[in-house]
């Protein structure tokens, strides 16, 4: 079982590897590290503004705290099917989350290292703690941690205690105490208290041997983080395994009805459905519209501007070009007696309706930031023309190079 | 004669599933495609609704090919999958409405027989409910409903016992062949082969790819006489027969 933990982070890994590979692309670290380095100035300046004494200092250090201890989730790797096949060999789920929270901790531990020094200088700065007291807080901090994951883990069995199960009490209200009594008190009765609660869940922890796996809650969890991270790489770049759930979305009714329901619109109803409804494409053009007009405002300039426009109207049309294939895994768009060029055509009217939309969204932008009519206006013909010429040439090309 | 399926050789890559396969429905006609797991019954039917392209024969539905005309062609087919598979972004009435426009249905005529359909099913009062809300006998009886609501000349439908309750059983079989009488034609594939046996006209064995027998249930007795009285004997001793070769 250790084993097939093993094997599943290495696989697990290489996933999110690929993933980072695309995220942190050249670009992207390029504008991180201006974004880091920006970030860093911006605190070293806002600590010399400080002193000692600061009433509000010592809150901001344990709520800070207590946030970052709730970072770094456990990650059970578990799938769907494990509730078949792994079920007989229940009795040896133990080691497997024994390999589970090595892996786990390990990163959280991280995280709390990582953040605990960045907070470092705002503590010295603002309160002048000696360093042995630092040491205590950092150290009763990583017991914290490992408490929160004995009690992560018992809650993956099926115990009746709403006192574990509810988060409230174990994740924020005892480790606050914790803290606070650190930071205001003496920082080794913090230690002590930690100390006697992670080996007190490591006790409780141990003696559940008896009670059996919450197959269904440990898996609902185990999606339920992959989904989020898979939430987090989508905003980058596309993932294949999030599949968005369609919402109903009813207050859009009204756009929707202006389709009508005739024989030659059967795509175009389809189509306009399909992006109101699911999350993925109206959500790639509501995000790119938006940030659009955002720097649309900020930027001036004769020609900038009008560069920028036509560049997001590019990007927001190149991207939903895919959506014309959305649906092909569904047999019956092959099945309609409807022939492809309806399909082509109905297509086209969405994209015209949706590229003119932002269009005219950004020239409204553009006319509010720079109240210059001349450049509205070049921006507009620009921008009409860019559509024309997408939706016309450019999509038709790719459809075919699709076939 | 509604569908003819005249030596087709065909399959998913450049290796033949289906090695010349005959067979026709007649008009008014339900015919029963059995066979074991593998044997080719999904390929042919996804080479007769069109996804697949044969590699040899042809396929007529009323003496229109796929190439003659496209659209004419799939007109004439409604179709029904093993699984059933569902836009997740349409309700179920939204459903009704594509296959309306797609099929260029009436749609005033075509909202009377679906909410008699409807009904018949227990879905009347789920019209604005999206797919992931149903079960899997649902989402099944909203496939029966759209393809039931076409008037198509021919229904194709593939294995569709398994994961219907016995009164929407007992409903489909009521509703194929109520359109048997109006004249169309129905191939259904299926395991199941007592149900098989009392309602289908007439039967095709698939085995590896060929077409083993067809025929009506005295014809196929009269073909393999030690077999035994029912389809499920006869579908044994032809199988079992094949494997001692």
């Amino acid at each position: 079982m250790n084993n097939l933990y093993r094997q599943r982070l290495s696989s697990h890994l290489k996933e999110m590897f690929k993933y980072l590979r695309l995220v942190f692309n050249d670009h992207f670290v390029f504008a991180l590290l201006i974004f880091i380095g920006g970030l860093g100035l911006a605190y070293s300046n806002g600590l010399k503004e400080l002193q000692a004494g600061l009433w509000w200092a010592k809150p901001v250090i344990f709520i800070v705290l207590l946030v970052v201890l709730q970072l770094g989730r456990f990650a059970t790797l578990l799938q769907d099917a494990d509730v078949v096949f792994l079920l007989p060999r229940e009795a040896d789920m133990r080691r497997y989350l024994t390999g589970a929270r090595w892996y786990s901790e390990s990163l959280g531990m991280l995280y709390q290292l990582f953040f605990m020094f960045i907070l470092l200088p705002f503590i010295q700065v603002t309160d002048g703690m000696p360093v042995l007291s630092l040491a205590l807080i950092a150290l009763t901090q990583l017991l914290l941690k490992d408490a929160a994951f004995s009690v992560t883990i018992l809650r993956r069995f099926q115990l009746r205690s709403r006192w574990l199960n509810e988060s409230f009490w174990l994740n924020w209200l005892v480790p606050l105490v914790v803290l606070v009594c650190s930071i205001y008190i003496l920082p080794v009765a913090g230690l002590v208290l930690a100390l006697a609660l992670m080996i007190g869940l490591r006790v409780v922890d141990a003696r559940v041997n008896q009670i059996p796996f919450d197959w269904w809650k440990a898996i609902a969890l185990e999606n339920n983080r992959m989904l989020g991270v898979y939430r987090f790489f989508n905003l980058f770049t596309t993932v294949p395994m999030l599949k968005g759930v369609a919402k109903r979305r009813r207050y859009l009714d009204w756009l929707l009805n202006m389709v009508k329901a005739v024989p030659h619109n059967t795509y175009l109803y389809l189509y306009s459905r399909g992006i109101v409804r699911s999350g993925e494409f109206s959500g790639l053009y509501l995000r790119l519209t938006i940030l659009g007009m955002i720097l649309l405002y900020f930027v001036h300039g004769t020609w900038l501007p009008v560069l920028l426009a036509a560049l997001f109207l590019y990007l927001i049309g190149f991207q939903l070009i895919p959506f014309y294939w959305q649906f092909d895994d569904i047999v019956f768009t092959h099945l309609y007696p409807i022939a492809e060029s309806e399909r082509v055509r109905s297509f086209k009217r969405l994209m015209y309706s949706l590229l003119t939309l932002t269009a005219v969204l950004f020239v409204i932008m553009i006319v509010i930031a720079n109240l210059n009519w001349q450049l509205s206006l070049t921006l507009l013909v620009v921008e009409a023309v860019e559509v024309f010429l997408m939706v016309q040439y450019y999509l038709p090309l790719r459809l075919r190079r699709k076939a | 004669m509604t569908l003819q399926v005249t030596k087709v050789v065909g399959g998913y890559s450049q290796i033949p599933v289906l090695k010349e396969v005959t067979f026709d429905v007649q008009d008014g006609e339900l015919v029963g495609l059995i066979g074991l797991n593998g044997a080719g019954k999904s390929t042919t039917i996804n080479h007769i609704i069109g996804l697949l392209t044969p590699f040899k024969g042809e396929i007529k539905i009323n003496g229109i090919t796929l190439k003659s005309d496209k659209d004419a062609y799939k007109k004439q087919i409604a179709y029904i999958p093993e699984t059933p598979i569902l836009y997740q972004e349409l309700t179920l009435k939204e459903h009704l409405e594509m296959t309306m426009m797609a099929y260029h249905l009436d749609p005033e005529k075509t909202w009377e027989r679906a909410n008699h359909l409807l009904s018949i099913f227990r879905l009347d009062n789920k019209l604005d409910w999206f797919p992931a809300n149903f079960s899997k006998g649902m989402k099944q009886k909203v496939m029966i409903v759209c393809a039931f609501i076409t008037d198509a000349p021919l229904f194709i439908i593939d294995e569709p016992f398994l994961g219907l309750d016995p009164l929407a059983v007992h409903d489909l079989l009521n509703l194929i062949d109520e359109q048997k009488k109006k004249g169309a034609s129905v191939l259904m594939s299926t395991h199941v082969l007592d149900t098989a046996e009392k309602y289908c006209d007439r039967f095709v064995l698939l085995h590896d790819g060929t077409v083993k027998t067809e025929g009506t249930l005295p014809e196929l007795r009269a073909a393999l006489p030690d077999a035994g009285e029912s389809l499920d004997d006869i579908y044994m001793s032809m199988t079992k027969a094949d494997q001692h070769e």
